[in-house]
Protein backbone atom coordinates (compact mmCIF):
# COMPACT_ATOMS: atom_id res chain seq x y z
CA UNK A 1 0.00 0.00 0.00
CA UNK A 2 1.30 3.58 -0.98
CA UNK A 3 2.43 5.93 1.68
CA UNK A 4 -0.33 8.33 2.13
CA UNK A 5 1.41 12.23 1.92
CA UNK A 6 -1.84 14.03 2.14
CA UNK A 7 -4.95 13.20 3.41
CA UNK A 8 -7.73 16.14 2.40
CA UNK A 9 -11.83 15.08 3.49
CA UNK A 10 -14.67 17.06 2.78
CA UNK A 11 -12.97 20.80 3.02
CA UNK A 12 -14.67 23.35 3.12
CA UNK A 13 -13.88 27.01 2.81
CA UNK A 14 -15.83 30.46 2.76
CA UNK A 15 -14.50 33.96 2.23
CA UNK A 16 -17.88 36.31 3.94
CA UNK A 17 -20.53 34.91 2.09
CA UNK A 18 -18.90 33.28 -0.89
CA UNK A 19 -17.91 29.73 -0.33
CA UNK A 20 -14.67 28.92 -1.88
CA UNK A 21 -14.32 25.45 -1.76
CA UNK A 22 -17.36 22.76 -1.01
CA UNK A 23 -16.30 19.36 0.57
CA UNK A 24 -13.36 18.45 -1.54
CA UNK A 25 -11.83 15.23 -1.01
CA UNK A 26 -8.42 13.63 -2.16
CA UNK A 27 -4.85 12.46 -1.30
CA UNK A 28 -1.52 12.05 -2.51
CA UNK A 29 0.90 9.26 -2.31
CA UNK A 30 4.64 9.72 -1.79
CA UNK A 31 6.12 9.80 -5.57
CA UNK A 32 2.86 10.82 -6.96
CA UNK A 33 2.20 13.85 -9.34
CA UNK A 34 -1.41 15.41 -8.23
CA UNK A 35 -2.59 18.59 -10.80
CA UNK A 36 -5.33 20.74 -9.67
CA UNK A 37 -6.82 22.10 -12.42
CA UNK A 38 -9.74 24.66 -12.82
CA UNK A 39 -10.84 27.84 -14.10
CA UNK A 40 -9.47 31.31 -12.77
CA UNK A 41 -11.82 31.50 -9.02
CA UNK A 42 -11.97 27.59 -9.00
CA UNK A 43 -10.57 27.53 -5.71
CA UNK A 44 -7.28 25.69 -7.04
CA UNK A 45 -5.47 28.37 -4.93
CA UNK A 46 -7.41 28.37 -1.85
CA UNK A 47 -7.41 24.27 -1.38
CA UNK A 48 -3.30 24.54 -1.79
CA UNK A 49 -3.07 27.17 0.87
CA UNK A 50 -5.02 25.33 3.43
CA UNK A 51 -3.03 22.73 2.82
CA UNK A 52 0.16 24.53 2.94
CA UNK A 53 -1.45 25.75 6.92
CA UNK A 54 -1.45 29.34 5.41
CA UNK A 55 -5.30 28.97 6.03
CA UNK A 56 -7.94 27.82 7.87
CA UNK A 57 -10.59 26.09 6.28
CA UNK A 58 -13.90 26.60 7.67
CA UNK A 59 -14.26 22.36 8.35
CA UNK A 60 -13.04 19.02 6.96
CA UNK A 61 -10.03 16.99 7.38
CA UNK A 62 -6.60 18.16 6.04
CA UNK A 63 -3.51 15.62 7.11
CA UNK A 64 0.07 16.48 5.69
CA UNK A 65 2.23 13.76 6.88
CA UNK A 66 -0.46 12.72 10.06
CA UNK A 67 -0.40 16.20 11.01
CA UNK A 68 -2.76 18.90 10.62
CA UNK A 69 -0.93 21.40 9.07
CA UNK A 70 -2.97 24.39 10.33
CA UNK A 71 -1.50 23.64 14.22
CA UNK A 72 1.97 21.84 13.17
CA UNK A 73 2.76 24.46 9.94
CA UNK A 74 6.58 25.32 11.31
CA UNK A 75 7.15 21.51 12.16
CA UNK A 76 5.59 20.20 8.42
CA UNK A 77 7.87 22.83 6.54
CA UNK A 78 10.62 21.11 7.55
CA UNK A 79 9.73 18.29 4.90
CA UNK A 80 7.49 20.36 2.83
CA UNK A 81 8.77 23.20 0.46
CA UNK A 82 6.49 25.02 -1.43
CA UNK A 83 6.33 27.78 -4.55
CA UNK A 84 3.76 30.15 -3.91
CA UNK A 85 1.50 31.63 -6.86
CA UNK A 86 2.24 35.20 -6.27
CA UNK A 87 5.48 36.14 -3.82
CA UNK A 88 8.56 38.50 -4.06
CA UNK A 89 11.64 38.40 -1.97
CA UNK A 90 13.53 41.58 -0.82
CA UNK A 91 14.73 43.29 -3.97
CA UNK A 92 17.54 44.36 -2.75
CA UNK A 93 18.77 41.10 -1.34
CA UNK A 94 21.57 39.33 -4.31
CA UNK A 95 20.51 36.12 -5.17
CA UNK A 96 22.98 34.27 -3.17
CA UNK A 97 22.27 35.81 0.15
CA UNK A 98 18.70 35.00 -0.47
CA UNK A 99 19.91 31.30 -1.41
CA UNK A 100 22.08 31.47 1.80
CA UNK A 101 19.25 32.72 3.70
CA UNK A 102 16.61 30.19 3.02
CA UNK A 103 19.49 27.09 3.44
CA UNK A 104 19.90 28.68 6.77
CA UNK A 105 16.25 27.27 7.98
CA UNK A 106 17.00 23.83 7.43
CA UNK A 107 19.06 21.36 9.09
CA UNK A 108 20.31 19.40 6.16
CA UNK A 109 19.86 22.05 3.37
CA UNK A 110 20.36 21.01 -0.48
CA UNK A 111 23.38 21.93 -2.24
CA UNK A 112 22.52 25.80 -3.23
CA UNK A 113 25.12 26.34 -5.55
CA UNK A 114 24.24 23.38 -7.26
CA UNK A 115 20.59 24.22 -7.71
CA UNK A 116 21.96 27.56 -9.18
CA UNK A 117 23.78 25.83 -11.57
CA UNK A 118 20.81 23.32 -12.45
CA UNK A 119 18.47 25.92 -12.88
CA UNK A 120 20.48 28.31 -14.66
CA UNK A 121 20.88 31.16 -12.19
CA UNK A 122 24.50 30.62 -11.45
CA UNK A 123 25.46 33.80 -13.80
CA UNK A 124 22.71 36.03 -11.79
CA UNK A 125 24.35 34.99 -8.30
CA UNK A 126 25.75 38.32 -7.47
CA UNK A 127 22.51 40.47 -8.99
CA UNK A 128 20.31 41.90 -7.09
CA UNK A 129 16.90 39.94 -7.00
CA UNK A 130 15.13 43.44 -8.81
CA UNK A 131 17.16 42.68 -11.26
CA UNK A 132 15.82 39.34 -12.46
CA UNK A 133 13.49 38.64 -15.23
CA UNK A 134 9.96 37.24 -14.32
CA UNK A 135 11.21 33.85 -15.70
CA UNK A 136 14.50 34.26 -13.60
CA UNK A 137 12.41 35.28 -10.11
CA UNK A 138 10.54 31.57 -10.96
CA UNK A 139 13.03 29.81 -10.98
CA UNK A 140 14.95 31.18 -8.21
CA UNK A 141 11.07 30.49 -6.71
CA UNK A 142 11.31 26.76 -7.62
CA UNK A 143 14.92 26.59 -6.34
CA UNK A 144 13.98 27.64 -2.97
CA UNK A 145 11.27 25.18 -2.66
CA UNK A 146 13.60 22.71 -3.33
CA UNK A 147 16.68 23.71 -1.13
CA UNK A 148 15.05 21.90 1.85
CA UNK A 149 15.27 18.71 0.63
CA UNK A 150 11.43 18.18 0.68
CA UNK A 151 9.62 15.25 0.58
CA UNK A 152 6.09 17.27 -0.45
CA UNK A 153 6.78 19.50 -2.85
CA UNK A 154 4.07 22.31 -3.47
CA UNK A 155 3.97 23.88 -6.69
CA UNK A 156 1.11 27.15 -7.64
CA UNK A 157 1.51 27.42 -11.37
CA UNK A 158 5.39 26.05 -11.64
CA UNK A 159 6.30 27.28 -15.16
CA UNK A 160 4.32 30.21 -15.71
CA UNK A 161 6.80 33.25 -17.13
CA UNK A 162 9.51 30.30 -18.00
CA UNK A 163 10.20 30.17 -21.81
CA UNK A 164 9.55 26.44 -23.52
CA UNK A 165 12.80 25.13 -23.30
CA UNK A 166 13.31 25.55 -19.50
CA UNK A 167 9.59 23.97 -19.26
CA UNK A 168 10.77 21.35 -21.15
CA UNK A 169 14.03 20.91 -19.17
CA UNK A 170 11.57 21.69 -15.56
CA UNK A 171 9.24 18.55 -16.99
CA UNK A 172 12.50 16.59 -17.07
CA UNK A 173 13.78 17.67 -13.48
CA UNK A 174 10.15 17.20 -12.03
CA UNK A 175 9.84 13.27 -13.36
CA UNK A 176 13.35 12.51 -11.86
CA UNK A 177 12.01 14.12 -8.30
CA UNK A 178 9.02 11.92 -8.47
CA UNK A 179 10.95 9.03 -9.29
CA UNK A 180 13.09 9.81 -5.98
CA UNK A 181 9.58 9.16 -3.95
CA UNK A 182 9.06 12.63 -3.12
CA UNK A 183 5.27 13.62 -3.64
CA UNK A 184 4.59 16.72 -5.39
CA UNK A 185 1.34 18.92 -5.61
CA UNK A 186 1.05 21.22 -8.54
CA UNK A 187 -1.22 23.58 -9.71
CA UNK A 188 -1.24 24.53 -13.30
CA UNK A 189 -3.50 25.85 -15.90
CA UNK A 190 -0.83 24.43 -18.37
CA UNK A 191 -2.48 21.22 -19.44
CA UNK A 192 0.16 20.27 -21.74
CA UNK A 193 1.90 20.14 -18.03
CA UNK A 194 -0.20 18.31 -16.34
CA UNK A 195 -0.65 15.48 -19.24
CA UNK A 196 3.34 15.05 -19.09
CA UNK A 197 3.43 15.01 -15.41
CA UNK A 198 -0.03 14.16 -13.84
CA UNK A 199 -0.22 10.82 -11.99
CA UNK A 200 -3.75 12.41 -10.91
CA UNK A 201 -5.82 15.06 -11.88
CA UNK A 202 -8.17 17.17 -9.01
CA UNK A 203 -10.53 18.81 -11.29
CA UNK A 204 -12.72 22.01 -9.26
CA UNK A 205 -15.27 23.88 -10.48
CA UNK A 206 -16.77 26.81 -8.59
CA UNK A 207 -15.06 25.26 -5.48
CA UNK A 208 -16.80 22.21 -6.65
CA UNK A 209 -14.55 18.82 -6.63
CA UNK A 210 -15.94 17.93 -10.01
CA UNK A 211 -13.25 15.04 -10.49
CA UNK A 212 -10.27 12.98 -8.72
CA UNK A 213 -8.86 10.12 -10.77
CA UNK A 214 -6.00 9.30 -12.98
CA UNK A 215 -5.93 10.98 -16.53
CA UNK A 216 -7.67 7.60 -17.68
CA UNK A 217 -10.40 8.08 -15.79
CA UNK A 218 -10.39 11.87 -16.28
CA UNK A 219 -11.00 10.13 -19.86
CA UNK A 220 -13.93 8.38 -19.11
CA UNK A 221 -15.55 11.23 -17.14
CA UNK A 222 -15.36 13.48 -19.53
CA UNK A 223 -16.99 10.90 -22.07
CA UNK A 224 -19.58 10.50 -19.19
CA UNK A 225 -20.12 14.18 -19.55
CA UNK A 226 -20.47 15.22 -23.14
CA UNK A 227 -23.41 13.81 -26.14
CA UNK A 228 -22.07 10.65 -27.26
CA UNK A 229 -21.85 12.15 -30.97
CA UNK A 230 -19.68 15.32 -29.70
CA UNK A 231 -17.57 12.69 -28.48
CA UNK A 232 -16.91 10.55 -31.81
CA UNK A 233 -16.63 13.63 -33.47
CA UNK A 234 -14.03 15.34 -31.69
CA UNK A 235 -12.21 12.98 -28.69
CA UNK A 236 -12.45 9.78 -30.62
CA UNK A 237 -8.84 9.66 -32.07
CA UNK A 238 -7.42 13.32 -30.49
CA UNK A 239 -7.47 13.38 -27.04
CA UNK A 240 -5.23 15.77 -25.36
CA UNK A 241 -5.89 16.29 -21.86
CA UNK A 242 -6.42 20.16 -23.34
CA UNK A 243 -9.36 19.20 -25.46
CA UNK A 244 -10.72 16.61 -22.87
CA UNK A 245 -10.94 19.77 -20.49
CA UNK A 246 -11.78 22.32 -23.20
CA UNK A 247 -15.00 20.33 -23.71
CA UNK A 248 -16.31 19.91 -20.43
CA UNK A 249 -15.17 23.63 -18.82
CA UNK A 250 -18.19 26.13 -18.11
CA UNK A 251 -18.03 28.69 -20.94
CA UNK A 252 -16.65 31.91 -20.15
CA UNK A 253 -17.73 35.28 -21.28
CA UNK A 254 -16.31 35.45 -25.04
CA UNK A 255 -13.59 38.12 -25.49
CA UNK A 256 -13.47 39.91 -28.38
CA UNK A 257 -10.73 42.61 -29.85
CA UNK A 258 -13.16 43.46 -32.88
CA UNK A 259 -13.88 47.05 -33.02
CA UNK A 260 -10.60 48.38 -30.56
CA UNK A 261 -8.54 48.55 -33.37
CA UNK B 1 19.71 31.65 17.86
CA UNK B 2 21.91 31.02 14.47
CA UNK B 3 18.93 30.67 12.13
CA UNK B 4 18.09 34.03 13.40
CA UNK B 5 21.25 35.52 13.34
CA UNK B 6 21.72 35.13 9.48
CA UNK B 7 18.07 36.95 9.18
CA UNK B 8 19.48 39.52 10.87
CA UNK B 9 22.49 39.66 9.15
CA UNK B 10 20.81 39.61 6.31
CA UNK B 11 18.26 42.72 7.33
CA UNK B 12 21.25 44.57 8.35
CA UNK B 13 22.53 44.37 4.79
CA UNK B 14 19.27 45.22 3.25
CA UNK B 15 19.22 48.50 5.67
CA UNK B 16 22.74 49.39 4.56
CA UNK B 17 21.49 49.23 1.44
CA UNK B 18 18.35 51.36 1.53
CA UNK B 19 19.05 54.98 1.55
CA UNK B 20 16.53 56.29 2.95
CA UNK B 21 16.69 54.85 6.10
CA UNK B 22 20.93 54.75 6.14
CA UNK B 23 20.70 58.38 5.72
CA UNK B 24 18.16 59.74 7.64
CA UNK B 25 18.76 57.76 10.74
CA UNK B 26 23.05 58.04 10.88
CA UNK B 27 23.59 60.63 8.91
CA UNK B 28 20.74 63.76 8.76
CA UNK B 29 21.22 63.85 12.50
CA UNK B 30 24.91 64.80 11.99
CA UNK B 31 24.49 67.43 9.60
CA UNK B 32 21.84 68.91 11.68
CA UNK B 33 24.47 68.58 14.29
CA UNK B 34 26.99 70.02 12.01
CA UNK B 35 24.69 72.78 11.01
CA UNK B 36 23.56 74.06 14.53
CA UNK B 37 26.79 73.53 16.78
CA UNK B 38 28.54 75.66 13.38
CA UNK B 39 25.44 78.38 13.90
CA UNK B 40 25.40 78.64 17.95
CA UNK B 41 28.46 76.66 19.00
CA UNK B 42 28.15 74.94 23.02
CA UNK B 43 27.45 78.44 24.26
CA UNK B 44 25.67 79.07 27.50
CA UNK B 45 21.75 78.36 26.43
CA UNK B 46 21.32 81.66 28.52
CA UNK B 47 23.47 84.16 30.38
CA UNK B 48 24.73 82.05 33.90
CA UNK B 49 23.79 78.74 32.66
CA UNK B 50 25.62 75.62 32.99
CA UNK B 51 24.17 73.67 30.02
CA UNK B 52 25.53 74.53 26.36
CA UNK B 53 23.17 74.89 23.49
CA UNK B 54 24.96 71.72 22.47
CA UNK B 55 24.33 70.10 25.55
CA UNK B 56 20.65 70.13 24.95
CA UNK B 57 20.93 69.56 21.36
CA UNK B 58 22.38 66.15 20.81
CA UNK B 59 20.20 64.34 23.08
CA UNK B 60 16.71 65.89 21.18
CA UNK B 61 18.52 64.71 17.59
CA UNK B 62 19.38 61.19 19.71
CA UNK B 63 15.04 61.23 19.36
CA UNK B 64 15.37 62.15 15.65
CA UNK B 65 16.97 59.03 14.89
CA UNK B 66 14.37 56.72 17.51
CA UNK B 67 11.67 59.18 15.41
CA UNK B 68 13.65 57.84 11.61
CA UNK B 69 13.79 54.11 12.75
CA UNK B 70 10.15 53.95 14.96
CA UNK B 71 8.52 55.52 12.68
CA UNK B 72 9.98 55.27 9.13
CA UNK B 73 12.43 52.93 8.64
CA UNK B 74 10.73 49.70 10.89
CA UNK B 75 7.13 50.46 9.86
CA UNK B 76 7.80 50.67 6.06
CA UNK B 77 9.32 47.95 6.18
CA UNK B 78 7.10 45.89 7.88
CA UNK B 79 4.00 47.61 5.58
CA UNK B 80 6.25 46.85 2.16
CA UNK B 81 7.36 43.27 3.42
CA UNK B 82 2.94 42.54 4.39
CA UNK B 83 1.91 43.94 0.75
CA UNK B 84 4.91 42.07 -1.04
CA UNK B 85 3.33 39.13 0.73
CA UNK B 86 7.22 38.30 2.10
CA UNK B 87 5.84 37.73 5.51
CA UNK B 88 3.36 34.67 3.49
CA UNK B 89 6.60 33.10 1.83
CA UNK B 90 8.02 33.30 5.24
CA UNK B 91 5.20 31.36 6.99
CA UNK B 92 5.87 28.67 4.39
CA UNK B 93 9.49 27.98 5.68
CA UNK B 94 10.22 26.50 9.51
CA UNK B 95 11.00 29.67 11.06
CA UNK B 96 7.60 32.03 10.47
CA UNK B 97 6.93 35.25 9.95
CA UNK B 98 7.63 35.94 13.50
CA UNK B 99 11.01 35.68 13.39
CA UNK B 100 11.87 38.12 11.06
CA UNK B 101 9.72 40.58 12.23
CA UNK B 102 11.59 39.85 15.19
CA UNK B 103 15.15 40.20 13.38
CA UNK B 104 13.53 43.68 11.89
CA UNK B 105 12.90 45.21 14.77
CA UNK B 106 16.40 43.98 16.55
CA UNK B 107 18.31 45.52 13.74
CA UNK B 108 16.17 48.72 13.57
CA UNK B 109 17.31 48.45 17.56
CA UNK B 110 20.36 48.49 17.11
CA UNK B 111 20.39 51.06 14.06
CA UNK B 112 19.15 53.41 16.25
CA UNK B 113 21.44 52.51 18.86
CA UNK B 114 24.74 52.61 16.80
CA UNK B 115 22.82 56.54 15.23
CA UNK B 116 22.53 57.41 18.89
CA UNK B 117 26.67 56.54 20.04
CA UNK B 118 27.53 58.42 16.33
CA UNK B 119 26.16 61.51 17.16
CA UNK B 120 27.10 61.15 21.20
CA UNK B 121 30.74 60.76 19.68
CA UNK B 122 30.12 63.45 17.75
CA UNK B 123 29.09 65.79 19.97
CA UNK B 124 31.99 65.04 22.74
CA UNK B 125 34.71 65.37 19.97
CA UNK B 126 33.31 68.57 18.35
CA UNK B 127 31.74 70.22 20.69
CA UNK B 128 32.75 68.76 24.79
CA UNK B 129 29.26 68.67 25.25
CA UNK B 130 28.84 67.43 28.86
CA UNK B 131 26.86 64.03 30.07
CA UNK B 132 25.93 65.10 33.35
CA UNK B 133 23.39 61.99 33.86
CA UNK B 134 24.49 58.20 34.83
CA UNK B 135 24.43 55.81 32.66
CA UNK B 136 21.55 53.67 33.60
CA UNK B 137 18.70 56.55 33.98
CA UNK B 138 20.35 57.48 30.08
CA UNK B 139 19.65 53.94 28.93
CA UNK B 140 16.66 53.61 30.18
CA UNK B 141 14.66 56.64 28.86
CA UNK B 142 16.86 55.80 25.84
CA UNK B 143 15.18 52.29 25.95
CA UNK B 144 11.68 53.38 26.68
CA UNK B 145 11.93 56.55 24.07
CA UNK B 146 12.73 53.65 21.60
CA UNK B 147 10.06 51.25 22.40
CA UNK B 148 7.76 54.15 22.84
CA UNK B 149 8.48 55.00 18.59
CA UNK B 150 8.26 51.75 17.50
CA UNK B 151 5.31 50.74 19.41
CA UNK B 152 3.60 53.89 17.98
CA UNK B 153 4.97 52.84 14.16
CA UNK B 154 4.17 48.99 14.62
CA UNK B 155 0.37 50.89 15.22
CA UNK B 156 0.51 53.02 12.20
CA UNK B 157 0.84 49.95 9.94
CA UNK B 158 -2.01 47.66 11.75
CA UNK B 159 -3.93 51.01 10.75
CA UNK B 160 -3.00 51.54 7.07
CA UNK B 161 -4.28 49.23 4.63
CA UNK B 162 -1.70 49.01 1.95
CA UNK B 163 1.81 50.43 2.08
CA UNK B 164 0.81 53.52 0.28
CA UNK B 165 -1.59 54.47 3.00
CA UNK B 166 0.52 53.54 5.58
CA UNK B 167 3.49 55.65 3.75
CA UNK B 168 1.43 58.75 4.32
CA UNK B 169 0.61 58.02 8.06
CA UNK B 170 4.26 57.54 8.48
CA UNK B 171 5.29 60.84 6.66
CA UNK B 172 2.57 62.45 8.29
CA UNK B 173 2.83 61.44 12.15
CA UNK B 174 7.13 62.15 11.84
CA UNK B 175 7.49 65.02 10.15
CA UNK B 176 4.56 66.95 12.43
CA UNK B 177 6.32 65.42 15.70
CA UNK B 178 9.86 66.39 14.24
CA UNK B 179 9.09 69.95 13.25
CA UNK B 180 7.04 70.46 16.68
CA UNK B 181 8.48 68.20 19.40
CA UNK B 182 11.48 70.10 19.49
CA UNK B 183 13.78 67.13 18.16
CA UNK B 184 15.04 69.77 15.66
CA UNK B 185 14.18 73.17 16.93
CA UNK B 186 14.91 73.91 20.06
CA UNK B 187 11.45 74.62 21.57
CA UNK B 188 12.19 77.75 23.38
CA UNK B 189 12.03 79.16 20.06
CA UNK B 190 8.44 78.08 19.58
CA UNK B 191 5.09 80.47 20.23
CA UNK B 192 3.28 79.80 22.82
CA UNK B 193 0.45 78.26 20.33
CA UNK B 194 3.10 75.80 19.31
CA UNK B 195 4.54 74.68 22.64
CA UNK B 196 0.81 73.88 23.18
CA UNK B 197 0.22 71.90 20.53
CA UNK B 198 3.62 70.03 21.34
CA UNK B 199 2.58 68.96 24.24
CA UNK B 200 0.18 66.24 22.82
CA UNK B 201 2.85 64.93 20.49
CA UNK B 202 4.61 62.01 22.24
CA UNK B 203 8.13 62.96 20.98
CA UNK B 204 7.98 65.79 22.57
CA UNK B 205 7.72 63.92 26.10
CA UNK B 206 10.38 62.07 24.63
CA UNK B 207 12.68 64.89 23.45
CA UNK B 208 12.19 66.25 27.50
CA UNK B 209 12.95 63.09 29.16
CA UNK B 210 16.35 62.85 27.06
CA UNK B 211 17.53 66.61 27.59
CA UNK B 212 16.45 66.11 31.22
CA UNK B 213 18.42 62.57 32.19
CA UNK B 214 21.39 63.81 30.04
CA UNK B 215 21.14 66.73 32.19
CA UNK B 216 21.87 64.81 35.53
CA UNK B 217 18.17 65.02 36.40
CA UNK B 218 17.10 62.06 38.61
CA UNK B 219 14.58 59.49 36.63
CA UNK B 220 11.83 60.70 39.44
CA UNK B 221 11.95 63.92 38.19
CA UNK B 222 10.62 62.74 34.93
CA UNK B 223 7.45 60.33 36.17
CA UNK B 224 4.88 62.30 33.60
CA UNK B 225 7.59 61.81 30.52
CA UNK B 226 7.75 58.07 31.60
CA UNK B 227 4.13 57.70 32.29
CA UNK B 228 3.19 58.94 29.16
CA UNK B 229 5.95 57.09 26.85
CA UNK B 230 5.18 53.61 29.03
CA UNK B 231 1.07 53.99 28.84
CA UNK B 232 1.67 54.71 24.59
CA UNK B 233 4.09 51.91 24.57
CA UNK B 234 1.37 49.41 26.08
CA UNK B 235 -1.97 51.19 24.30
CA UNK B 236 -0.25 51.08 21.14
CA UNK B 237 1.24 47.41 20.98
CA UNK B 238 -2.14 45.85 22.13
CA UNK B 239 -4.29 47.93 19.97
CA UNK B 240 -1.63 46.91 16.84
CA UNK B 241 -1.64 43.61 17.96
CA UNK B 242 -5.04 43.52 17.92
CA UNK B 243 -5.44 44.81 14.90
CA UNK B 244 -3.21 42.52 13.32
CA UNK B 245 -4.90 39.53 14.42
CA UNK B 246 -8.06 40.61 12.37
CA UNK B 247 -5.53 40.95 9.11
CA UNK B 248 -5.44 38.33 6.46
CA UNK B 249 -1.81 37.50 6.03
CA UNK B 250 -2.42 35.57 2.98
CA UNK B 251 -4.17 38.74 0.89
Amino acid sequence: MSHIIIQVENLCLSYKRVQALKAVSFSVNAGEILAVIGQNGSGKTSAVECIEGLRKPDSGLIRVFGKDPWLHRSELYRKMGVQLQETEYPSKLRVEEQCRLYASFYERPADWNLLLTQLGLNAKRKSPIHSLSGGEKQRLSILLSLIGRPKLLILDELTTGLDPEVRQNMWNSFENIRESGIAILMVSHYLDEVEVLADKILYLEKGRQEFFGTQKEFREYVKSRIPKTQWKNNCEKDFSLEKLYLMIAPKTTQLTMEGIL
Amino acid sequence: MKKFMVICNMEFRLFARDFFGFFFALVFPLLMLFLFGGIFGNEPIYDGSGMGMMDMTVPAYSVMVIGVTGLMSLPLTIAGYHEKKIYKRFDATPVGKKSIISAQIFVNLVMTLVGTVILLTAGKLLYHIQIRGDFISISLSLLLSIASMFSLGFLLTAIGQDSKGTNILCYVVYFIMLFLSGATLPDRMFPETMKNISLYLPMTHAVDLMQGVFAGDSLGLHRQELLILGSLTLICTSVGAALYGKKDWTK
